[in-house]
């Protein structure tokens, strides 16, 4: 990566999520995301037995990996990155070849039914432009979503990164992720492959 | 292990359905009988001449289809033409645009260079629409001079050169497509490029069977199978023999490696194992579709048979369509990010344009093979020569 004067980055800090969905409702709003898909969204998984169980929330929307394989992917450079490091599609040259989409290691990206192009969170990039917090941000109730520059010590982000024992989804992945999460449990953050196999033998 | 319960999550419903599996089976179909054709043109082994001209024609025929499944894929598919100049150096997906562009463009050239001699003797000695057609498509070339028919060869032969690469090359970046996507644990081996060229010329192999044995029975100027015509057919069929052990020998390999790669790879092989795509793996693909036609074509009884080679042939096509689907939507379904395979459902509109595409290429190849002259020329009314010689009998 080139020196970038912004890099931006969000950290979710799960203690505070109280899995509200107030983040996916506010993203769907602020920018019109139809019916069906999503931009973020939180998982929920409920793990233990009685009395021994937690509930487990993850707030989830695009990384903004720095290594991010659907920039890699795009044949028509529609996807591209931004001077701040926002990975973004351009909606009038995408072909909708979904390779992005089987690329994405994180299912971030969906077809917009409307649009008829990718699509996926932009870390509210028109916001954010005009001096605003992404929606989520700003609506999240127990500020748990921080977004900020990565590249300045200063910013919250990046103390919060420094200071604190945080977690990508897939690092194996090597994809370099930019959204870090704070107490994140591994059951809840990729696939639950032992559930499928039981499944799966079950019908099979 | 911790007993989890998923409360909430989004399903991520599988993207790159059927239009893209059938896709690299008409590939794998083109990639295949053109490399056949090669093995008389380019490698001089002369009894795989005679099936040189038959093979190009219908790799090209293949190969005029496929793409449209791609366009038909889009979700912008008025965009497509941007393809070609807005490039991206990583995306492999550009590279191959080109080759899907050059490699039938070079088999069309090089299918002129075989049939030249036809064409400029057909514009000669037939009549009727045959001549007018054959004239046009020599292009005013109608030199038959020895030394002219030694430079179409040789000119034919550069090509071949050029196509057997250009050919493996379409049909490896099929695989490479998926091989390149690290986050689908089922693609990303080395070894997709070359399981899907293996199967490419399985099936490759199987089509050009039957095309041959129908074109020669009904087109061919003799209109039956000759003896020759048989041996070399019973021939090809033994070579799809060896193409059935190379490929399931690379699956598998691919599958015991799979197995033991990390928990989304073991996932992935147990789908295909043990679990829901297990008929369609096992029994379609690997059963019905390599090992059935492995067996009729070991056993003395069957694979002396053009009946029982022709059903074999059949089976590999059935197989390899099995194995597209498999490997694209299943690939897919294994989830990223829950606990549930994610869904598929056939979009019928796309149903319906693989229907139309498939009417499509069968009407391409029927006239192709009608009316060029990929077994010679049709023989002149007046002077049929098995004719006469039954008249000199008496």
């Amino acid at each position: 990566m080139a020196a970038q004067t912004k890099r931006y980055a969000m950290v979710i800090d799960l203690r505070k999520c109280v899995g509200c969905n107030a983040c996916t409702v506010s993203c769907k709003i602020e920018n019109q995301v139809p019916e069906g898909v999503f931009r973020t969204w939180v998982k929920e998984i409920e793990k233990g037995n009685y009395p021994q169980i937690t509930r487990f929330r993850l707030p989830r929307l695009c990384n903004h990996c720095d290594n991010a394989p659907c920039l890699a992917a795009c044949p028509v450079q529609a996807t591209y990155r931004a001077e701040d490091g926002t990975i973004m599609i351009d909606y009038d040259h995408c072909i909708g070849c979904k390779y992005c989409m089987a690329a994405c290691p994180y299912d971030a990206r969906f077809i917009n039914p409307i649009r008829k192009t990718a699509e996926k969170c932009t870390f509210c990039y028109h916001r954010v432009k005009a001096g605003l917090l992404p929606a989520c941000v700003t609506t999240c109730v127990g500020g748990a979503r921080i977004f900020g520059d990565l590249n300045d010590p200063e910013s919250l982000v990046a103390k919060l990164v420094a200071n604190n024992p945080v977690q990508v989804l897939k690092p194996d992945m090597s994809t370099k992720p930019m959204v870090f999460y704070i107490g994140a449990d591994q059951d809840i953050m990729g696939a639950r492959y032992g559930d499928l196999e039981k499944g799966e033998r079950k019908h099979g | 292990m911790d007993n989890v319960t998923y409360l909430a999550n989004v399903t991520h419903p599988v993207q790159l359905g059927i239009l893209i599996a059938i896709y690299f089976f008409y590939t794998g179909l083109s990639a295949g009988s053109f490399v056949l054709s090669s093995l008389g043109t380019v490698f001089g082994i002369e009894k795989y001449k005679p099936i040189a001209k038959a093979g190009v024609t219908m790799a090209i025929a293949l190969l005029a289809i496929a793409p449209l499944h791609l366009i038909a894929d889009l979700e912008q598919p008025g965009r497509f033409y941007t393809l070609f100049f807005r490039l991206n150096p990583t995306s492999a997906i550009s590279y191959g645009t080109f080759l899907l562009t050059l490699y039938p463009l070079n088999s069309v050239i090089y299918l002129w260079f075989l049939m030249r001699k036809d064409f400029a003797a057909g514009a000669n000695q037939l009549s009727g629409f045959r001549q007018k057609l054959y004239r046009f498509l020599s292009f005013g070339n109608t030199d038959l001079s020895p030394e002219a028919l030694a430079k179409d060869a040789k000119r034919a032969k550069l090509l071949g050169t050029l196509g057997v690469p250009l050919a493996l090359l379409v049909h490896g970046y099929t695989g490479f497509i998926l091989a390149n996507i690290q986050a689908r644990a089922l693609w990303h081996t080395g070894l997709m490029p070359l399981i899907f060229l293996m199967s490419a010329m399985v099936s490759g192999t199987g089509l050009l069977i039957l095309v041959l044995l129908l074109s020669q029975r009904f087109f061919s100027p003799e209109r039956s199978i000759t003896p020759e015509r048989k041996k070399l057919i019973l021939d090809i069929a033994q070579l799809m023999l060896w193409f059935i052990v190379v490929d399931a020998s690379l699956m598998v390999i691919d599958f015991i490696v799979l197995y033991y790669t990390n928990a989304a790879g073991r996932a992935a092989a147990e789908l295909f194992l043990y679990g829901s795509h297990r008929t369609m793996f096992l029994g379609v693909e690997a059963g019905l579709g390599l090992f059935v036609p492995f067996l009729l074509l070991l056993i003395p009884r069957t694979k002396g048979s053009l009946g029982w080679i022709s059903i074999a042939s059949f089976l590999t096509l059935v197989g390899v369509i099995a194995m597209r689907v498999n490997f694209v939507i299943g690939g897919q379904q294994l989830p990223l990010t829950g606990n549930t395979l994610n869904p598929y459902t056939a979009d019928p509109r796309h149903l319906m344009f693989i229907a139309v595409f498939a009417l499509l290429e069968l009407a391409v190849l029927y006239f192709a093979f009608r009316f060029l002259p990929v077994f010679g020329l049709p023989k002149t009314p007046s002077a049929p020569v098995n004719y006469q010689g039954q008249v000199g009998a008496k």
